[in-house]
């Protein structure tokens, strides 16, 4: 184990617990976008240098860019709005944590030892072997992704679009309604 | 590699705090992204340990997903918000029996 190891771990656990913790909605959005990005230079020390720029670009850029529009668009950056209906949930949830960090740590202690393959063929984690594999044995996972985005992308469009929000009358009803508003009169 | 198996487990359980303890839909949220990325560091450490790149690729989906996931849920949200001023998850039991 490295400084390197030892310096980006303390950094990511920092960041998570300020994350998870910090009072303020845009503080807690920054926190986060410092865990995606020492996480990044985690990848590049891991031979996944494609990763780490995607995590950069992707999470640390357009993601993080979203939360935080979000959060300054419908809160004045309150965190925790509403506290005190449950004030005891956040012993619960740490209980909760803690056991669940123990049970993963005991099940990656029982590991056995990874073995490696005859040759390591990561080649730095650069996008050409990473491609050929995407549209190789891949192909059919990065077409069905390609699906997720598009029904994500109309579905985001459709829900915050005004007039479509609440359920549309039929035809039918809204003429039997006008009907019987002539018979009223 | 356990050294950063054991952090992506605790990535993950601190993760798993944030989801419990927040009481904020964008908050519970970004704890849900905390989450991921801490799998995605398992399925990097994975890779480099046994020298195969199929971890990595397995990374990148899951990037694409928490893509898809942050363009729904923010949507879902908005549209809760402008619905109710609030997005709180105690104000919106409406569904519990």
């Amino acid at each position: 184990m490295s400084a390197f190891d030892l310096i980006a771990g303390v950094l990511l656990v920092a960041s998570a617990l300020a994350a998870v913790t910090l009072k303020n909605a845009v503080h807690a959005g920054l926190a986060l976008v410092g865990n995606f990005l020492v996480l990044a230079t985690v990848y590049f020390a891991l031979e996944a240098q494609f990763l780490g720029w995607i995590q950069i670009i992707v999470y640390a850029g357009a993601v993080m860019v979203l939360f935080l529009f979000v959060i300054m668009l419908l809160f004045d950056a309150r965190a925790d709005v509403s506290t005190g209906r449950m004030p005891w949930m956040k012993w619960v949830a740490g209980g909760f944590a803690a056991v669940f960090f123990l049970t993963l740590a005991y099940a990656f202690s029982a590991l056995g030892p990874v073995h490696p393959l005859a040759e390591i063929k990561l080649a730095g984690g650069l996008p050409g072997p990473l491609g050929q594999l995407l549209y190789g044995p891949w192909l059919y996972v990065v077409l069905l992704i390609a699906v997720l985005l598009f029904a994500a992308t109309v579905a985001a469009v459709v829900l915050v679009q005004p007039g479509v929000r609440g359920a549309r009358k039929k035809p039918q009803v809204l003429e039997r309604e006008r009907e019987q508003g002539e018979v009223g009169r | 590699m356990s050294y950063y198996l054991l952090l992506s487990a605790l990535l993950f359980a601190i993760g798993l705090y944030g989801v419990l303890a927040r009481r904020t839909a964008i908050l519970i949220f970004m704890s849900i992204e905390l989450m991921l990325n801490a799998a995605n560091l398992a399925f990097v450490a994975f890779a480099r340990a046994s020298g195969n790149l199929d971890g990595q690729v397995m990374a990148l989906v899951v990037i694409a997903l928490a893509a898809a996931e942050v363009a729904v849920g923010l949507g879902i949200i908005v549209a809760v918000f402008r619905a109710r001023s609030s997005t709180s998850v105690d104000d919106l039991a409406e569904l519990r029996g």
